[in-house]
């Protein structure tokens, strides 16, 4: 049983999304719900495995964004594989931008570290 | 991990990302376990795909979803039953691929005429 709800996604964050996009007095029935549940994570294997195969096909061993968005265009999903492309490209400046500020962290830090600097490389070089 | 965290959930919070389509709506962890199972082929998988696909999914559920609410509308109703995801599935080509999932014709099509004949008896 528990096997069986691990290859699904959540049937509560599944009801949940279904709920926010109806209006206030529709009501869900719980086939209804499980029968979407069903339905999300067959679409995760479907999609994912038009990306491995083109992965596959060209030598790489990564699953990565790119190829989610191209196999859901390939699939005929547009509207969504047009969606998702701008949430990864607005994911990756925001990973960018922090990695920027990681590194203006840490040069701050070892400025702010000063002499020490040297006396930690004579103690590395043991 | 404490650290990727962080990260998600700023890209969430500050990244302009409209409440209604909050990511965190759908576990990344489930979604990779899923992934990873759909195919043997299915080795390596980066830390963006799940992520993407919690964006997908969350569309893709409205629009099943929403599709089958016209189901349920034209039936004079106000709950969505199975049998509407099902139409809903069985009208609309891109979901052929649910075509057995969700099939009109179910044992669950079943149990109801069986309470519709002890209804009436």
């Amino acid at each position: 049983m528990a096997n069986e709800h691990d290859k699904m996604l959540p049937i509560a964050n599944v009801g949940r999304i279904m709920k926010q996009i109806l209006p206030p007095t529709a009501k869900i029935s719980k086939q209804a719900k499980e029968t979407m549940q069903e339905c999300a994570s067959e679409f995760i294997s479907f999609v994912t495995g038009e990306a491995s195969e083109r992965c596959r096909k060209e030598n790489r061993k990564t699953v990565n964004g790119d190829d989610i968005c191209w196999a859901l265009a390939s699939l005929g999903f547009d509207d969504c594989s047009n969606a998702v492309v701008k949430y990864l490209n607005k994911f990756r400046e925001f990973e960018q931008e922090r990695a920027a500020m990681n590194q203006i962290n840490e040069d701050e830090d070892e400025a702010a570290a000063g002499p020490s600097n040297s006396s930690k490389s004579k103690y590395h070089s043991k | 991990m404490r650290q990727a965290k962080t990260a998600y959930s700023g890209f969430l919070s500050g990244g302009g990302i409209p409440r209604q389509h909050d990511p965190h709506l759908l576990p990344l962890a489930r979604i990779k376990k899923i992934m990873k199972k759909s195919s043997v082929d299915v080795k390596m998988i980066s830390r963006e795909a799940p992520l993407v696909f919690s964006k997908a999914c969350e569309l893709f559920i409205e629009e099943l979803t929403k599709r089958s609410w016209n189901m349920t509308i034209q039936g004079k109703r106000r709950t969505v039953h199975k049998e509407d995801v099902a139409h809903a599935v069985a009208t609309t080509d891109v979901f052929d691929f649910l075509i057995d999932l969700a099939h009109p014709n179910t044992s669950n099509h079943h149990v109801d005429l069986n309470e519709d004949i002890e209804k009436k008896q």
